[in-house]
């Protein structure tokens, strides 16, 4: 787990770093007249430091090897969001009703893995409650494509 | 005009059908989020964010908004009591002796207490902010640059300190999302910062895209890691009304429970959770019998129920009188007025009594309706947590979906969602706590402004943070609470080596 932390407050440190240059860029001004980098600035440096600080506070090694993140654990995450990635393509492309079936059937069949009798009837009444809700009862403007 | 007068008037506009209405919609909706386990308060309201904009009036949205909040404080414990798992954190505690209550045929003296317990409360909590809002608001008026400076700044060190178990992790999250809130174009120059030339970073990340994304897409990823088998204890619920023996028990821990919810509930940062586990604390130190807590023992319930509640309800305070939210939930509710172009702060009572009042009339309402939705229609949420998880997560995509999308009508914000939905799995795999991310990010254009105006005034004299003695108390306690812990922690040191070598 350690080993974890301690990248992740390498990552913040690159993140500060890079936000405090890009802030002397947008221009700091001075105490008397900040300028629009002044705040980010400091922000940025106050993130480096405490990054540091978290850095030094996991130095030490585990005591066992316990990765936060097990390849096993990944994989319904990682689906749902190529799921969700996809849907967020077909969304202008196919329209919101048609691309909520898929997004419906893609995820019962792809991430829970049910059986294909329940992926359709699911996805069937899942995007018309879906539709009547968002589209015919709160008339919210939905995205229109090939079809509905 | 004394504040039950104005109270009164709040009366006359939650009691309107509409407010009416979309009052136990949100109780309705608070409760069934509470008790379906994976979807919280703060995540909920970010879903109905977007339709804010559909309602209108501000004081119907925070009505609604509201609503859901408390509610999800009842239908908590439903879950930690039948389920021995937490339909929302504030409700963690309530398993260890309400689970254990359930599996001896008590569950529904649990739940009746619970229920109980937290109308009690959340009637207190309601009675406090209806008094103590309107004065400490006056004393608002006061505040100058400085003061609202250093109040935000103790108040992200505050949601930085009680957020979990490591300081550092909720400072660094307290400085992420200051960092990520300055994206976009600024204020008073309108240069344009961290937008790397797109114009889809020029208005600014969003606070809904955020908060969908970090609460409501990374929750169902970190959900999906396990699949989520939900098992009942399918004993009959009878008897929700606790026996007299059960009401001699648990009177005091209500009371204390009350008590306890309404102070941490008013600290920014503070909020139902901690209320909870600092409740169960006091009642097994009260207790005579503190052994027996954890095999069964009433009062666990009562306390920690009741403390949530009134912890709901304090928690307003800050946020409507001086414009600081305290809690995840609570800046939702703060961003929903925003939204309807309301600011909270100690100017809200003063230019929008309607709101004010309305909303507060409301909460009392409000508890009523939750009071009469949790005892008799017990079986009937104990129904909804049969619905699969296979089914519940595609919709919460959706309406996460939709809601983004509905912003903007841009298919890009879903992307950006998706994307702080992968953040914030991340950072949970990480156990950082994201309460305190969001919080910063909405106060980031306060403190940001504070500052400025405070330096321009002062000639770029940081003394005035100092010599104005609001300030100088406020950011005294930051300096105690960045001191204390190293202190202490070498204090316990030396005392371990003292008594070791003895």
């Amino acid at each position: 787990m350690k080993k974890w932390q301690r990248r992740a407050a390498l990552a913040f440190f690159v993140i500060a770093a890079g936000a405090a240059a890009k802030a002397v860029d947008i221009g700091f001004g001075s105490f008397d007249a900040p300028g629009p980098g002044f705040f980010p600035f400091w922000l940025a440096v106050l993130l480096a430091v405490v990054a540091v600080v978290y850095y030094a506070s996991n130095r030490e090694a585990d005591a066992a090897a316990q990765p936060p993140m097990a390849a096993g654990r990944f994989r319904r995450p990682a689906i749902a969001a190529v799921i969700i990635l996809l849907y967020t393509q077909a969304l202008d492309f196919l329209g919101f009703a048609t691309a909520t079936f898929f997004l419906f059937g893609a995820w019962l069949r792809g991430v829970e893995q049910e059986r294909w009798p329940k992926v359709g009837l699911v996805a069937v009444i899942g995007t018309v409650a879906v539709y009547v809700v968002f589209a015919v009862l709160l008339h919210l403007s939905l995205p229109r494509g090939l079809l509905i | 005009m004394t504040e039950i007068q104005s109270l009164m008037q709040g009366f006359a506009l939650a009691v309107t059908p509409e407010n009416l209405m979309f009052g136990f919609l949100g109780a309705v909706l608070g409760t069934a989020v509470g008790v379906l386990p994976g979807l919280g308060p703060a995540a909920t309201i970010s879903l109905l964010l977007p339709l804010s904009y559909a309602l209108g009036s501000p004081l119907t949205s925070i009505i609604m908004m509201a609503g859901i909040y408390y509610g999800a404080m009842y239908g908590g414990s439903t879950t930690s009591i039948l389920l021995n798992m937490p339909g929302e954190a504030a409700s963690v505690v309530t398993c260890i002796d309400g689970y254990q209550m359930a599996k001896k045929g008590r569950a529904g003296a649990a739940l009746g207490m619970a229920a109980v317990g937290s109308f009690f409360a959340g009637t207190v909590g309601i009675i406090g902010l209806s008094f103590i809002a309107p004065p400490l608001a006056r004393f608002a008026l006061n505040f100058g640059p400085a003061e609202y400076f250093s109040l935000t700044v103790l108040g992200l060190m505050l949601a930085a300190y009680l957020s979990g178990r490591s300081i550092i992790k909720g400072v660094l999250m307290v400085v992420f999302g200051l960092l990520l809130a300055t994206v976009g174009l600024d204020p008073i120059s309108g240069k344009e910062r961290y937008t790397f030339g797109t114009m889809i970073l020029m208005d600014g990340l969003d606070f809904l895209t955020l908060a969908m994304g970090v609460f409501g897409i990374g929750e169902i990823f970190l959900n999906l890691e396990e699949k989520i088998k939900n098992e009942l204890v399918t004993t009959k619920i009878t008897n929700l009304w606790p026996t007299l023996a059960d009401w001699a028990r648990s009177k005091w821990a209500v009371l204390r429970g009350s008590l306890v919810g309404f102070f941490v509930g008013l600290l920014p940062g503070g909020g139902a959770v901690i209320a909870s586990l600092v409740a169960y604390a006091v009642e097994k130190k009260a207790s005579s019998e503190p052994e027996n807590f954890g095999q069964g023992v009433i009062e666990g319930v009562a306390g920690p129920e009741s403390a949530n509640n009134a912890a709901a309800s304090a928690s307003f305070i800050p946020m409507l009188t001086l414009g600081i939210p305290g809690n995840p939930a609570i800046a939702m509710i703060y961003a929903a007025l925003l939204i309807q172009g309301v600011q909270p702060g100690p100017f809200l009572i003063q230019d929008h009594p309607d709101v004010f009042w309305g909303v507060i009339a409301s909460m009392y309402i409000g508890n009523v309706i939750l009071l009469v939705l949790n005892l008799p229609m017990v079986g009937l949420w104990v129904q909804m947590l049969r619905i699969p998880y296979a089914i519940l997560a595609p919709t919460v995509v959706l309406i996460c979906s939709v809601g983004v999308y509905s912003i903007k009508n841009n298919v890009t914000d879903v992307a950006m969602m998706l994307i702080f939905g992968v953040m914030g799995y991340i950072l949970r795999k990480l156990d950082f706590e994201l309460g305190p991310l969001l919080l910063a990010f909405v106060l980031g254009g306060i403190l940001e402004k504070s500052l400025s105006q405070a330096l321009l005034i002062s000639n770029g004299d940081f003394s005035v943070f100092l010599t104005r003695p609001i300030s100088a108390t406020l950011l005294g306690v930051v300096a105690l609470m960045i001191m204390l812990p190293p202190i202490v922690s070498l204090m316990r040191r030396r005392l371990g080596k003292k008594s070791a070598a003895g």
